[in-house]
């Protein structure tokens, strides 16, 4: 774990391409963004495949040492098996999301509308790094570093169309998320002025329950929470969200959120898996329990198409948060690796995919109709069939019906919930999907309610757009379909081995 | 109350007008502004932990020093991404208030 | 592979295949002629490979088994005939309308669900094909868009999705109780009576399956469904799918091991079902209404059935409940088609229809030498000789007197035109339904050697059937002399309370939606975010 393994150039290769990319975009400016990026998704592809395997292979971490200089002095990569499939995810979704905006964002009609091309293709390949970064640095510093890369790429991603209230919206994104970043930060030094070192591995064996170690780590979960955006803090995501572009919505929602949520994983289960106690974990997965039933109410009421997705994310963020004390090992006073992290990792790689398509679908709606009003959104099933069906397909796995990849997620809680008896998680989650299930159906209707004559669309809706949008939500929903292949998927919550 | 004590009351200080600018002023500058200050408290912590954690021979440990000037650099791009972000928001809008107009989400 | 394992394969992917085949637009618009082969290769293996060696899908742990035993085949049979035969009265009935192409992708998702859990032999399958199951039929349910249609397809997917979520707890519970890590049904049931959670389990087991099945209180979806989807559908929906909770009582109840206490709560439920869908369902006026009535109250018959046999350990009370399901799945398919053929049929060739129908309907109360009094001989084993008994032969009774009813109101909803005759694509499907359920009970008795029915010949058994037939026949001319007074209790009876608790959840909502513009404001999510801080660092305290 402090030496670098075969197969750990590729972790490097994983930063480096995307800022290559940023950086090569930078200089040749114009439209050759869009080309470098379309060039770069599928190089980035095969090398999140490539760790994947190796990590498979090896039944173990991959890990890179930079410049060799062991810590704590030096840095260390490391992919473990939950950091791999959620680059495996990441690729993914950006890939379809490149796809899917070169009709948006291909051909700049004005200067304004090439800068705002350029501006997106840049920073969607440093938010691809800035994630890669998140999911391999291998100490808390790099973690934070990386944390504010992705930051401050995805926030101008929120105001890509200029408009006043995307700025705002951009604005109240970027001084939240900078609040949260320097709750962190603070008590990353607390950790670091204890213990003298910030790597992962290191910091596991030094790290004992005490009131510094209980500070620094309620700083950096509340930081943590708040780009997150977990109930209570979420009054960024909403406008955030709903602003931006279509494709940068689904990048936000789908990925973003999981950077930050998967550092508090990090945080909780490799760091200080002994220090937040049964009642930490409760504490959290409560906000999250409010969080689902408070999003989805709230999602019912909202008018606007985009809005509803938003909150709808806000809602299935808190699942995300119900598996820390399904994780809780009651023996041993641990966050234990195992089921209800595999079901929380599926539950985030499942929501990723699923919201993203949303996310795309709502955009073609959009484009479309010329708005996206839910009370007017008749006839949009005959006119852009596909569409619909894609977002069908990706509510199905928010709902969490089988075969998708939600289902997989909410049986392997589901058990976690029985055997360690805290029945209340169970009762939250099978609710959460009834709410859910109301939401999308209540869009689903709307869309299929028939018009006298045929629609007319506002403006021209490209076929490929449509069927990476189906392509994407079939992903979601046929995920659960892994369970049925030799495929130990389980393996993503095992502990890492050495790790304590 | 040795230095190093001192200064890091005065990094804890620097903390608290921050995080109490940031989240009591209504204006975006001066939420910049007290971000800053906020930034500026916990790079004197790391400060003081690293005199803290000096060995014999080293005036301070260059671990802290390194991160606090990453740190340094971060800061400074935020502020300035956030402060590109203000001066384009008044010139599209002419007011510098993070208050939505339409009614969605009153926050100030 | 095996030729039943190939019939067991097809009789799933047939259907499947179709579905998907539905992707492009020509193969929808031809689709409807279709529909009447969908089913045909699972009647093909519910003929010929029962007892078959499992098939099993997949390697993981959540690999997808399918096995055919008798109460499944039976039940597999006459449902697919049942859904091959509405497929062909769908393909007329369905001509012109619009939509079409939607009704056939909502028809092959439910036929592919309801065909497939008959055969499903794990947890992951049944609840897989139970979450296909529910979707399509609330396409068929909402497909004629009136208010009416959006109203019974939301409170039955609202319904639908509660009892799966039921059902899915139920199955976790299960899963974790079973030993070794694979979710078949039949040793997770095996080890239910051990498990911790036995109680939890069963309750919400018979909560989920109930649901589906039509047990009071939660029976409200079905008139309401049942009477608002297209005739065709409520035919299938009303005759197979409302099986499939019945067949999965039957497979997840541990009846090899005796439970009585819940076996009495499963047969008091079962019967007080039974009387309530009579007396609900005579005071209905549409026929569709009346004939769903009917269904809650059989459904409940057939859940008694199997609570009794869960209070004795009685094994064979789930072959029974199957055979008396079974008669149920071609008459109540064939009544409900029977409605739309009377719909367009003028007076003057109404009579022979009627009579037909009648007796039928009739067969449903035990009528003697029909399929029904074969069915209701069956049941007389498990449900013994003591209240149970009596009062099933109370529901016989009951039963009669519905029917009689529900004659009455089709006569009055025959066509206005004296002339007008039914067109043959309808007449054909259900002159072969109709046969169906007479051939099929009598071959079922005379074949399956199994000793179902010991002596339905006997002047005894003959006489015990006939008398619920003449009471329910009394009650009737009651019904017509004084049954003018009858309360007019609404389609979904206490439906109504739903009603009554979505609307004030409803009002719930904007309170919601103001405590969200507050805590959105700056200074209460910046505290928020300090109170967190302070939260989580007490939490870490403990």
């Amino acid at each position: 774990m402090l030496t670098t393994t075969p197969g750990g150039t590729w972790l490097v290769l994983a930063l480096v391409v995307p800022v290559a990319g940023v950086l090569l975009a930078m200089i040749l400016r114009g439209r050759h963004a869009e080309r470098i990026a379309l060039v770069l998704m599928p190089a980035g592809l095969a090398i999140a495949v490539a760790i994947a395997a190796g990590v498979m292979a090896t039944g173990g971490p991959l890990s890179y040492v930079l410049g060799g200089w062991a810590p704590p002095l030096g840095v260390a990569l490391r992919a473990d098996a939950l950091a791999a499939a959620m680059m495996l995810t990441t690729a993914l979704v950006i890939g379809a999301v490149g796809v899917f905006a070169r009709a948006n964002f291909a051909t700049p009609a004005s200067a304004s509308g090439a800068r705002a091309s350029f501006t997106f293709w840049t920073l969607l390949l440093a938010v691809w790094g800035a994630l890669n970064a998140v999911f391999l640095a291998g100490d808390l510093f790099t973690l934070y570093v990386a944390l504010e890369l992705l930051t401050f790429a995805a926030v101008p991603l929120v105001c890509l169309d200029g408009r006043a209230e995307t700025l705002r919206a951009a604005l109240r994104y970027l001084l939240f998320a900078l609040l949260g970043s320097a709750l962190y930060l603070s008590g990353a030094v607390i950790l670091y002025g204890m213990y003298g070192t910030l790597d992962i591995v290191l910091l596991s064996s030094l790290i004992r329950a005490e009131p510094a170690t209980w500070a620094a780590g309620a700083l950096m979960t509340a930081g943590l929470l708040a780009k997150t955006a977990l109930f209570p803090l979420h009054l960024w995501l909403p406008p955030a969200h709903a602003g931006a572009p279509p494709a940068a919505s689904a990048v936000l929602s789908a990925l973003v959120v999981k950077g930050s949520f998967f550092l508090t994983v990090r945080l909780w289960f490799d760091v200080m898996p002994g220090v937040p106690g049964d009642a930490g974990a409760q504490l959290i997965a409560v906000l999250g329990a409010a969080a689902i039933l408070y999003g989805s109410v709230v999602a019912l009421r909202q008018a606007r198409l985009k809005l509803l997705i938003a909150y709808s994310t806000v809602a299935q963020i808190g699942y995300l948060f119900l598996m820390f004390p399904l994780a809780f090992d009651q023996g041993t006073g641990q966050l234990e690796s195992g089921a209800a992290l595999s079901g929380g990792l599926m539950q985030a790689i499942s929501h990723a995919t699923a919201k993203a398509a949303m996310f795309m679908a709502a955009g073609l709606m959009y484009a479309g109709l010329g708005h996206d009003r839910i009370a007017d959104l008749r006839g949009i099933a005959r006119a852009l069939p596909v569409t619909v069906i894609a977002f069908g397909l990706g509510g199905i796995s928010l709902i969490g019906l089988p075969p998708s990849g939600g289902f997989l997620a909410k049986w392997l809680l589901l058990s976690a919930a029985v055997t360690t008896g805290q029945w209340w998680w169970a009762v939250v989650m099978l609710v959460g999907g009834l709410l859910t299930s109301g939401y999308i159906f209540l869009v689903l209707a709307r869309a299929m309610g028939a018009t006298d004559a045929p629609l007319a669309l506002a403006g021209p809706v490209a076929r490929s757009r449509e069927w990476i949008t189906l392509a994407l939500a079939l992903v979601s929903a046929l995920l659960g379909l892994v369970a049925l292949t030799d495929l130990d998927f389980l393996q993503i919550g095992r502990p890492v081995a050495g790790l304590r | 109350m040795s230095a190093t004590v001192l200064f890091g009351l005065c990094g804890a200080l620097l903390v608290g007008l921050g995080v109490y600018g940031l989240i009591v002023q209504p204006q975006p500058l001066r939420k910049i502004l007290a971000f800053n200050l906020l930034g500026s408290g916990v790079f004197l912590l790391f400060g003081v932990i690293a005199r803290r954690g000096a060995a014999a021979g080293f005036g301070g440990d260059p671990v802290p020093q390194a991160l606090v000037i990453t740190g340094v650099v971060v800061a400074f791009a935020a502020t300035a991404l956030a402060v590109a972000l203000l001066l384009r928001l008044f010139e599209v809008s002419g007011t510098v208030t993070l208050r939505a107009d339409d009614g969605e989400g009153r926050d100030a | 592979m095996s030729t039943p394992s190939l019939l067991l394969t097809a009789a799933l992917a047939f259907p499947l295949v179709l579905l998907l085949a539905c992707v492009s637009r020509r193969v929808r618009a031809r689709m409807p002629s279709l529909l009447v082969l969908a089913p045909l290769p699972a009647l093909a293996a519910a003929l010929l490979a029962v007892d078959a060696p499992p098939l099993a899908i997949g390697r993981g742990a959540l690999r997808l088994t399918f096995i055919l035993d008798y109460p499944g085949a039976i039940l597999l049979g006459v449902a697919a005939f049942l859904w091959s035969m509405a497929g062909l009265y769908a393909a007329t009935y369905m001509r012109g309308t619009p939509n079409h192409g939607r009704f056939t992708v909502c028809w092959l998702m439910t036929l592919t669900g309801c065909l497939g859990i008959f055969i499903a032999a794990d947890m992951a399958g049944f609840y897989l094909l139970l979450a296909l199951l529910s979707v399509g039929a609330t396409g068929l349910v909402i497909h004629e868009q009136t208010p009416r249609a959006w109203r019974s397809g939301a409170m039955y997917l609202g319904l639908a999705l509660a009892g799966e979520s039921c059902v899915l707890m139920g199955f976790v519970l299960l899963a974790a109780a079973s030993p070794g890590d694979g979710l078949l049904i039949r040793e997770a049931v095996a080890a239910l009576p051990a498990s911790p959670w036995r109680d939890l389990t069963l309750a919400l087991l018979i909560i989920g399956l109930g649901l589906k099945a039509g047990l009071v209180p939660l029976h409200i979806w079905m008139p309401l469904a049942h009477a608002a989807a297209p005739m065709p559908a409520s035919a299938v929906l009303s005759g197979a799918v409302v099986k499939v909770g019945i067949l999965g009582l039957g497979r997840f109840l541990p009846l090899a091991t005796g439970l009585p206490e819940w076996g009495i709560a499963l047969t008091a439920a079962g019967l007080f079902t039974a009387l309530y869908g009579v007396a609900v369902g005579v005071t209905q006026r549409h026929p569709k209404a009346v004939l769903a009535y009917s269904s809650v109250s059989q459904m409940g018959l057939i859940v008694a059935v199997l609570g009794m046999g869960l209070t004795s350990g009685d094994v064979s009370a789930a072959l029974s409940a199957a055979y008396y399901a079974a008669h149920h799945v071609l008459v109540k398919g064939a009544l409900f088609l029977a409605v739309g053929i009377v719909a367009a049929t003028g007076a003057r060739r109404l009579w022979p229809l009627l009579v037909a129908v009648a007796v039928l309907a009739l067969s449903l109360g035990g009528l003697p030498l029909t399929g029904g009094a074969l069915a209701k001989y069956a049941v007389k084993g498990p449900l013994g000789e003591g209240l149970a008994g009596t009062l099933a032969n109370v529901s016989a009774a009951g039963t009669t007197l519905l029917m009689l009813h529900f004659v009455h109101r089709l006569r009055r909803s025959a066509a206005q035109d004296a002339g007008a005759t039914p067109p043959a694509g309808l007449l054909w499907p259900w002159v072969a339904i109709a046969l169906a359920c007479v051939i099929v009970p009598w071959g079922l008795y005379l074949w399956v050697p199994r000793g179902l029915v010991d002596n339905a010949f006997a002047p005894a058994a003959l006489w015990s059937a006939l008398v619920p037939v003449l009471a329910g026949a009394a009650l009737a001319l009651a019904l017509q002399r004084w049954g003018r007074g009858l309360p007019r209790i609404p389609e979904g009876d206490i439906a109504v309370v739903i009603d009554g608790a979505v609307r004030s959840s409803i009002a719930l909502a904007p309170s919601f939606v103001r405590a969200d513009a507050v805590l959105r404001r700056w200074p209460v999510a910046g505290l928020a975010m300090l109170g967190i801080t302070l939260a989580i660092g007490a939490a870490f305290m403990r």
